[in-house]
């Protein structure tokens, strides 16, 4: 096992390399601990890097001193990615926020990892485009954490989530060289390392800069919000909104639990009585969008639908997001602890699921919320429970396998966007062979053969060389 | 770092309150000019987290409270509800009562505020010594009058709250507000010197106890009940938490009297003389506790909006740096904020900036920015129409 408090040598070569935004503060190395899921670790030494050469000798460092070390974001990720643990160095990319270039002939911008996803695209705005990935932390999330995550968001149900948006990526490789994974041609020669390394969640090296795709907005946007009086009506009208050969830009649901939060935080104007909204979003030329909005109606009305409310203008269409992506934090009105899955069911096994989720939740006496991207069947059961209620961690454990059991029975995967991380990895188990991840685990050694990048994160065992960071969650990881 | 046993006192059901999701972080002012953790409020409440389940705090615990703006950014953006205001201000009294946070030169500067004769005083030294050329300009003082006449009152239907350096340094702008409210049809009247200071400060400190002193002094300065108008939005805040500060019932019926003037003007509009022909672009700079705090940033705009076109930030109601003396103990880092004000104030291309909090006006003029109290404008507006 490696020591637990920082080591002299390490912290006076960082600070040779970074001076004094190589941090060992107790008080400050407390705060780089945790992420937004309830997975918590505490780094040794946190760095702060504002360039490429920073982050490569900050790498090598860690190297010499035979410490791992671990990327962080903006520290939203769900699934205990930035967590810390194994005592590593963490290298924070925040301070690398800027857009270097945007390049309208290629439609690529080139930025920092640290520039934050809804910073770029409102920079981007006045020039006619945007970045699709849209995650609902859009105003916070990184996009080197979109990268590492290969997030999705309500917008990539038509648009693809981040590897499709995503054309090259400079990265410090584990062993501490530079290089460029990925380029602006259509169709790059070679392996996809790019692809690869697109939700690899820190484990293949640090991305230190990204050339996003640059994607037009649209001529004309509407937004519904449909409320119906039964959930079952509204999981039905997704599946048949789609099967009318429709794809809406945006296909969201809330059940009522979330609606009733949503709506003491956003004042929308959500319906609290209704027992499930659809946010639909149609977008392109106006004409298609028309018969988008009438064959929506259609559907609708054929499932049950209540009232169908068409945005009239900007605001009111960005406070009825504002609602949506605001919806997590929203759940502390009525626990403050949450504890989140992200599986992804066949769209037609949506009301099976979203039952069994009600159900399973009613037998470990949790309450759940659904609030989630339902064009694509990617569901987020929210379990809502408060840490400080003796044994309720075991039960919401007990429930969260019950649900990814639920799901994956029903033919689906352990994750839509948020990734595995720490929180997820044991379950992987449940999705591959033990053949299927010893494959994975040499594709990750090829990129870091000595399980330095972000060890025990994705892979049950953890890289197989990187045993002596220590092989388990730790003790009382869980707050 | 040498540890020091402190109990903070926070409600443990709002600091069990914030999830963590981040979604605060870009509307944090600190944050977004140092993105780094310990100037975030999801940070600072887990600060406040390790300080409540250790009992310890040292230095660098003390530094990262203090370098919050208490500009309340971050409650307008948590979903969560996390009463992010009440839990600094909590940790800065704690702090105040049982460490050595607030120095014996800093409490008695406070203590100024208070006193309106020595603050008379000191300004029209200071006043002297700016004619003569000799302050340093890196103080980035305003311009200090050395004469104001003083205030008369026009009738008994409203009150007009002073306040301490903004009644020392920017009397005009009373005047001015004072002009407009009687032009809405009201004769205003004004305190005397009991209610110098609403302690806004004081709270912003840690200074609880000197601050409930304050509030105490101020309430019997307002007899009866007609309204109390407030022109600056930091002390209109302070006056409108009187309840929750004291507690009392008196207290809280002073509270409800309390109109930031922008709310009250909104039923008076019509009373006002008529719009002239052409309106001049003008950017409006929300003061963060008029809309984080009292949540009554659009009366403001549609008051203005009868004689200018208003034009809104890009920034969110993004803090300008002010924060009452924020401006001055933490210089660096409040010129830096002011500088993303500045810019959203560049991407807005107007003639000129409104804004209804003396800090802010002082802190952004010092800056290069021309910034005026939204009702000077109105004022020179309605009269050049009449
Ligand atoms: C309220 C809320 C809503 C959310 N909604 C969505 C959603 O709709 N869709 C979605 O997909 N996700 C969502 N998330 C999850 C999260 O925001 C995303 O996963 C996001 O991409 C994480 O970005 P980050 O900058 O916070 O990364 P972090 O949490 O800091 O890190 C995430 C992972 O990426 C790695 N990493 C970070 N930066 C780099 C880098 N430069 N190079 C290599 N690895 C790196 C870290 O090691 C870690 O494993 C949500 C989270 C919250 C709190
Ligand atoms: S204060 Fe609110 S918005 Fe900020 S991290 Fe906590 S819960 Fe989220
Ligand atoms: S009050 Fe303002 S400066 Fe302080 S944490 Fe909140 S947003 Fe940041």
């Amino acid at each position: 096992m490696v020591p637990v408090s920082p080591d002299k040598p390490l912290l006076d070569e960082l600070r040779s390399i970074i001076g004094d935004r190589a941090r060992a503060g107790d008080f400050e190395l407390g705060l780089y601990g945790k992420d937004g899921s309830v997975l918590e670790g505490r780094p040794s030494i946190v760095c702060l890097p504002v360039s490429t050469e920073e982050v490569q000798q900050i790498v090598g460092a860690c190297r010499r001193h035979e410490r791992p070390f671990i990327a962080r974001g903006s520290g939203t990720g769900l699934a205990g990615g930035a967590v810390p643990v194994g005592d590593p160095v963490v290298i924070a990319t925040a301070k690398m926020n800027k857009i270097i270039e945007v390049d309208l002939d290629n439609r690529v911008a080139w930025v920092e990892p640290g520039v934050l996803n809804l910073d770029l695209t409102t920079q981007l705005k006045p020039l006619g485009f945007h970045f699709a990935p849209d995650p609902s932390s859009q105003q916070v999330c990184s996009i080197g954490g979109n990268v590492a995550t290969n997030s999705g968001g309500p917008h990539c149900l038509a648009y693809g989530v981040t590897s499709s948006h995503v054309a090259a990526i400079e990265v410090v490789l584990p062993d501490g060289t530079v290089t460029l994974l990925g380029d602006l041609t259509p169709e790059p020669a070679g392996y996809d390392l790019r692809g690869l390394f697109i939700g690899s969640e820190g484990t293949m090296g640090i991305a230190t800069k990204i050339a996003v795709r640059l994607t037009q907005n649209p001529p004309e946007v509407r937004t519904l919000l449909l409320d119906f009086s039964d959930v079952r009506d509204g999981a039905a009208a997704v599946s048949a909104i789609i099967a009318e050969g429709l794809i809406p830009a945006a296909l969201e649901m809330m059940d009522h639990r979330a609606i009733e939060v949503v709506e003491a935080f956003v004042n929308a104007g959500y319906p609290t009585e209704a027992d499930a909204v659809l946010l639909v979003e149609l977008d392109g030329l106006a004409g298609g969008v028309a018969s988008g909005v009438e064959i929506v109606r259609r559907v609708a009305d054929a499932h049950r639908v209540g009232n169908v409310r068409v945005a009239a203008d900007d605001a009111e269409r960005a406070l009825l997001w504002k609602g949506r992506k605001n919806a997590f934090g929203a759940v502390a009105r009525i626990k403050p602890d949450y504890y989140l899955h992200d599986t992804v069911v066949p769209r037609g096994k949506l009301v099976e699921v979203l039952e069994k989720v009600y159900r399973i939740a009613d037998e470990y006496d949790l309450i759940a919320i659904n609030v989630f991207h339902a064009g694509d069947g990617n569901l987020h059961p929210i379990l809502a429970y408060d840490a400080r209620e003796p044994g309720v961690l075991e039960r919401v454990h007990a429930a969260g396998k019950a649900i990814i059991t639920a799901s994956i029975e029903a033919g689906g995967v352990l994750s839509g966007e948020h990734g595995i991380g720490l929180e997820k990895r044991d379950y992987m188990g449940m999705l591959f062979s033990e053949h299927d991840m010893t494959t994975q685990d040499l594709v990750r050694e090829a990129f870091d053969p000595d399980g330095f990048a972000n060890p025990l994160k994705v892979l049950p065992s953890g890289s197989r060389c990187s045993d002596s960071f220590g092989q388990h969650v730790p003790e009382g990881a869980w707050v | 770092m040498k540890k020091v046993a402190v109990k903070l006192g926070i409600d443990s059901e709002d600091l069990a309150s914030c999830v963590a999701c981040g979604l605060c972080l870009p509307h944090c002012p600190t944050y977004r000019v140092t993105q780094e953790e310990s100037a975030s409020p999801r940070g600072r409440i887990a600060l406040m987290r390790q300080a409540e389940t250790t009992g310890l705090i040292d230095q660098e615990f003390v530094e990262f409270m203090d370098a919050c703006v208490q500009c309340r950014g971050c409650e307008t953006a948590c979903p969560a509800g996390v009463p992010f205001g009440s839990m600094m201000e909590t940790t800065r009294e704690a702090l105040a009562e049982q460490t050595r946070y607030q120095p014996l030169w800093r409490r008695w500067g406070y203590r100024i505020l208070g006193c309106p004769k020595i603050l008379t005083l000191g300004s029209k030294v200071l006043a002297v010594l700016q004619k003569l050329n000799l302050l340093p300009s890196k103080l980035a003082l305003p311009k200090i009058p050395l004469l104001q006449g003083r205030l008369v009152p026009s009738g008994r239907d409203v009150w007009l709250f002073t306040g301490c350096v903004m009644d020392a340094w920017m009397r005009d702008t009373h005047r001015a507000v004072q002009r407009v409210i009687e032009a809405a049809g009201a004769g205003v009247r004004f305190p005397d010197k009991q209610a110098a200071c609403c302690g806004a400060l004081h709270v912003h400190a840690g200074l609880g106890h000197e601050a409930r002193r304050l509030a105490e002094r101020t309430m019997e300065a307002f007899p009866g009940q007609a309204p109390i108008l407030v022109d600056s939005a930091g002390c209109g805040a302070q006056l409108k938490e009187y309840g929750r500060l004291l507690d009392s019932a008196a207290a809280h019926e002073f509270s409800q009297r309390v109109l930031d003037v922008h709310e009250w003007l909104v039923n008076h509009l019509d009373a006002l003389p008529p719009a002239h022909a052409d309106a001049p672009r003008i950017a409006i700079q929300d003061p963060c506790h008029l809309r984080h705090v009292q949540q009554s940033h659009d009366p403001v705009r549609v008051v203005l909006a009868r004689y200018v076109e208003p034009v809104i930030l890009d920034d969110e109601g993004l803090c300008c740096g002010a924060g009452g003396a924020y401006s001055m103990l933490h210089a660096d880092t409040a010129a830096a904020v002011r500088e993303r004000k500045i810019g959203s104030i560049e991407r807005a291309q107007v003639q000129e900036v409104v804004s209804a909090n003396p800090g802010c006006l002082l802190h952004l003029r010092a800056g290069g920015v021309t910034v005026r109290h939204p009702l000077e404008i109105v004022d020179d507006l309605m009269r050049k129409d009449t």
